[in-house]
């Protein structure tokens, strides 16, 4: 599980090694990258909205 | 000025001192404390933006110089690299920070209207401004005096070409003026550059923004929002001036408006009606209606040669009391008061070719209005 | 993702003929002349109309671009009335929006797509064919709305409510109805190169085996997909308000004006970039071939792609920094816009890295890929400007914010599609654009466009509004000179046609693979193209493409 988070944040900023990318696509299940992505994706709106709020404060 | 972080910003400090004055090329300055961190930031943005571009584009052209095929160069077959790959996506998350902090700073301060001195309602009209000074009874439109012959071209441009008003909006320096900003019909923005303030104003609802004026002057500005035909022609002038000489001005503009009260009540003279009104009707009607009175049909439709208006005098005042929905003729009972409403009647029923020879009295304006 | 849907279209589709035990053009009775263009199902047939269609109405946009800087050559108004004026403002927009960069970039994706995947056609051929002959009618319409009682649109291709909707002209209804179809054909094209992208890939070419060009067009199919029905919505409730009494965006019944533009800028900002990563993809492509060097970080490539689309949802209120909204809103777009810089700069980033030590030559494509590089950046950098909000409250609505645009779409978008049809046109006619001419419409190209779009910058930092008919002299200047510009650039787009059309009729036969450095699957097939490729599924060998 930690593999997955760590590979969909990588991916949010960017970077990943070759190695690590081959096997994500080798060993992992599609679904479960999407799934933990679209929670990054949430968190980090919520994140950003949180910051936003208190900076406003 | 006064901010904390302005450590982090060396640059638009000696950018602010070599540059007082807009130079025509670059954003003002501006004078309000709002108006000059807003340069600063936008100084320091810009050679942020400058710095990198020198390296990116530095870089690019080496290579395209220095590696080109024609001279024989063997391509490297290199790719991928994680530690550049990091660097030039933590390089510019810093860097972003660093603008944001500031920013956030200069953004609060914008959005802090509270102790506010004066407050002014700035009202959008398609196309002129309506300036109301709250709890002073003194409100009064500002529409664009450069004449039309100028911008079709007939006569010699002055120096302040579309950006003159008939009468500007008077704010007395180093006192915190709140703005509460609406709109009667579509929406405007209304913009000083040299106040920083570009707020637009929203029919149904009201923005605040604020201003404190640091030097006495005059500063011009423009609608920012396309708001239909004459978008182009709807200027803002501010007049900036000592507090003292302001008040004798509101204390001018109180008696004027009493004046004007008292007028409803007496009886008018064609000839006054006419002379009052033209003024009125070169300001609020002639954009649409034209200075000579064709309008501009099917649109603006001719006042000129128009039957139903010359037959039905109720007829025609309720078009000016209550405008005409769905049109962009608005509603003027709130906006200009009997005395003018009167005058501008009387001079379109007389003016041209129309020569019905109607005085109508400002006190029967006045009747219409309370009812 | 893949592996789980159906994958037997390939075979519906490409194999008939050949189960059929016929020759693969003799499949099924052609018909001749205008027939066979309005009934044709071919992808590259199909992608040759997308592009002459978008031609047509790059250059309809254009003169309407001539004729508002014809009246602000100089101020005053001497050509035209501010009411025409501000319909050719519109009418620009739109059309260049709406008929001439979106339709390029569908043109290109039909004919490449399916070449570029080893594909022997779009997915789905008919629903192909109805997408692109709604274009032509929606544009129709909304050209025709010029001509009618009271003038076509006059309210900024934003359409801002209630100008739009209670102060508009008649014709607006329609308007409304051409903006439908086209966005109906939209939607339609997305959901078809999904369909293709994602059941018709050679076998053995997975998902990271795609190029660059295919996988931006499969998030911007998604972005489209997305945001279209948002745009119908939209101007959905503008229809009811202006016809049947609602009150969405009137204040008068209750309703808010501002929520227009928060729908608007929801579709507007993505739409933005529907506009663009194509464009990405498409340098992305060239770049690496005339550096005769791989593309330096294609997974990143892709990633920062994903991060944009991503992004762009979350941006759209940076339009609307001045309509009063809280801080916290404020803050919060502020923060996300100057986000989108980093993706953006990873893109340019890998660019440059793909150029450093490669073997660069300077074909017609690649010098348009390469102002893009530039010119895009510098459009980049005055769209972090704009994400300062603070700062914003000067720029906006004013001429930077014009400059801004279209430094981002003229040299972005429009230069990227001129890069890909150079960089394609020997695989669409077998011969090369003559070099010459297409070297001088480049440097024509490059002069006028900075021309035209480098002063405004100046003029809006001074001062001057958009969208108005007329100026205060002080902005006489920068005027002039973006209006000698804009003729220059017009012009310069004739030597464009020219160059297409010698290239169609003859020049250099081009071999199979045109270039010395280009790598995907289109290159395999011979130039020019013949109508059906791919018609058996090549085998992807993944060693000659990287990896």
């Amino acid at each position: 599980m930690w593999s997955v988070i760590k590979s969909v944040l990588a991916a949010l900023i960017g970077v990943q090694s070759d190695f690590q990318r081959q096997q994500d696509f080798s060993s992992g299940k599609p679904t479960t990258f999407i799934l933990v992505a679209i929670l990054v994706t949430l968190i980090f709106v919520l994140l950003l909205m949180v910051v936003a709020n208190m900076a406003a404060r | 000025m006064h901010s904390p972080w302005r450590w982090l910003l060396p640059i638009s400090f000696i950018s602010t001192a070599a540059q007082a004055q807009s130079s025509g090329w670059n954003m003002p300055v501006g004078v309000t404390d709002i108006s000059r961190d807003i340069y600063g930031l936008h100084m320091t943005i810009f050679w942020i933006c400058v710095v990198i571009g020198l390296i990116v584009f530095g870089v690019m052209f080496y290579s395209l110089f220095r590696y080109r095929h024609s001279k024989g160069a063997k391509p490297a077959t290199f790719h991928e690299h994680t530690t550049v790959e990091v660097l030039w996506t933590a390089i510019p998350v810093l860097i972003l920070v660093g603008m944001a902090v500031p920013a956030t700073a200069t953004l609060k301060n914008m959005y802090d209207t509270s102790e506010a001195e004066l407050d002014v309602m700035i009202i959008g009209q398609q196309w002129r401004w309506r300036y109301e000074y709250l709890g002073e009874d003194v409100a009064f439109n500002s529409s664009m005096s450069t004449p039309w012959e100028q911008i079709r071209g007939e006569e010699a441009r002055d120096e302040h070409y579309l950006l003159d008003v008939d009468e500007p909006l008077v704010l007395p320096i180093n006192r915190k003026v709140r703005f509460l900003m609406t709109s009667d019909d579509v929406i405007h923005s209304w913009w000083v550059p040299d106040l920083a303030v570009k707020q637009d104003t929203i029919p149904g609802f009201i923005n605040e923004n604020w201003v404190q004026i640091n030097e006495p002057g005059i500063y011009r500005g423009q609608c920012a929002e396309l708001c239909g035909v004459n978008h182009g022609f709807m200027p803002v002038v501010v007049h900036a001036v000592e507090e003292e000489e302001f008040e004798i001005w509101l204390a001018e503009r109180k008696e004027a408006a009493e004046q004007e009260a008292m007028g409803v009540d007496r009886e008018w003279e064609l000839d006054e009606l006419m002379a009052r009104g033209e003024p009125v009707y070169r300001a609020i009607c002639a954009s649409c209606h034209q200075a000579d009175g064709q309008g501009a049909p099917p649109a603006f439709p001719a006042l000129v040669n128009n039957d139903q208006l010359i037959d039905d005098l109720d007829w025609h005042i309720d078009r000016i009391l209550n405008g005409v929905s769905g049109t962009a003729m608005p509603a003027f009972r709130n906006t200009l008061n009997p005395v003018e409403i009167a005058a501008v009647v009387t001079y379109t029923r007389n003016a041209w070719d129309s020569d019905t020879g109607d005085a109508i009295q400002p006190a029967a304006i006045a009747e219409k209005i309370v009812q | 993702m893949a592996p789980k849907l159906p994958p037997q279209h390939s075979l519906q589709h490409s194999s008939t003929a050949v189960a059929d035990g016929q020759a693969p053009d003799a499949h099924h009775e052609t018909p001749k002349g205008v027939m066979r263009w309005l009934l044709t199902t071919n992808h590259k047939e199909i992608g040759s109309l997308y592009l002459i269609f978008s031609l047509i109405m790059f250059f309809i946009g254009g003169i309407f671009a001539l004729v508002v800087r014809a009246e602000l050559f100089q101020p005053g108004l001497q050509l035209v009335e501010p009411e025409f004026f501000n319909q050719m403002t519109t009418m620009h927009g739109l059309i260049m929006v709406f008929a001439a960069v979106m339709p390029a970039f569908t043109g290109l994706a039909n004919w490449m797509i399916p070449l570029q995947i080893g594909a022997p056609d779009m997915a789905l051929p008919r629903l192909n064919n109805f997408s692109f002959w709604l274009l032509p009618v929606a544009f129709t319409l909304l050209l025709s709305t010029l001509l009618m009682p009271g003038g076509g649109p006059n309210f900024g291709w934003t359409f801002y409510a209630p100008l739009s909707t209670t102060y508009a002209p008649p014709s607006t209804t329609f308007f409304i109805l051409a903006l439908h179809i086209a966005g109906i054909s939209s939607i339609l094209g997305a959901i078809n190169i999904v369909a293709t992208i994602l059941n018709m890939r050679a076998p053995g070419m997975r998902m990271m085996d795609m190029p660059l060009f295919v996988w931006t067009w499969l998030i911007t199919a998604f972005l489209l997909i997305a945001v279209m029905p948002v745009l119908a919505g939209v101007i959905t409730m503008m229809l009811m308000d202006i016809n049947f009494g609602t009150s969405f965006f009137d204040a008068a019944g209750g309703g808010d004006p501002v929520l227009f533009q928060h729908l608007f800028w929801f579709f507007g900002h993505p739409e933005v970039y529907i506009m663009i990563l194509p464009a990405f993809g498409i340098v992305s492509a060239i770049i690496p071939t005339f550096a005769r060097k791989r593309l330096f970080g294609y997974a990143s490539m892709v990633y920062a792609t994903g991060a944009i689309a991503l992004l762009s949802f979350l941006v759209w209120a940076h339009h609307m920094f001045v309509v009063g909204l809280p801080l916290a809103a404020e803050l919060f777009f502020m923060y996300t816009t100057m986000l989108i810089a980093v993706p953006t700069g990873v893109k340019v980033f890998n660019w440059i890295t793909t150029l450093f030590r490669g073997s660069i030559s300077f074909e017609p494509p690649m010098l348009f890929a390469l102002a893009f590089v530039v010119l895009f950046t510098i459009g980049g950098f005055s769209g972090l400007m704009l994400a300062i909000a603070p700062a914003d409250f000067q720029y906006h609505d004013t001429y930077f914010v014009v400059a801004h645009f279209h430094y981002v779409l003229v040299p972005g978008a429009i230069f990227a599609i001129m890069a890909g049809v150079y960089y394609w046109l020997p695989k669409w006619t077998g011969h090369y654009p003559h070099e010459r001419l297409a070297q001088c419409h480049f440097w024509c190209s490059i002069v006028g466009v900075n021309l035209t779009f480098f002063p405004m910058h100046f003029a809006g930092l001074a001062g001057m509004p958009r969208r108005i008919p007329d100026y205060a002299l002080q902005f006489a200047d920068f005027n002039l000179v973006s209006s000698i510009g804009a003729f220059f650039f017009g012009a310069s787009q004739l030597i464009f046609v020219l160059v297409v059309v010698l290239c169609v009729r003859g020049g250099k036969k081009a071999p199979a693979k045109a270039w010395e450095g280009a790598e995907d699957l289109e290159w395999s097939v011979p130039s020019p193209a013949p109508l059906h490729t791919f018609e058996t599924p090549p085998v992807f060998h993944r060693a000659q493409h990287g990896e």
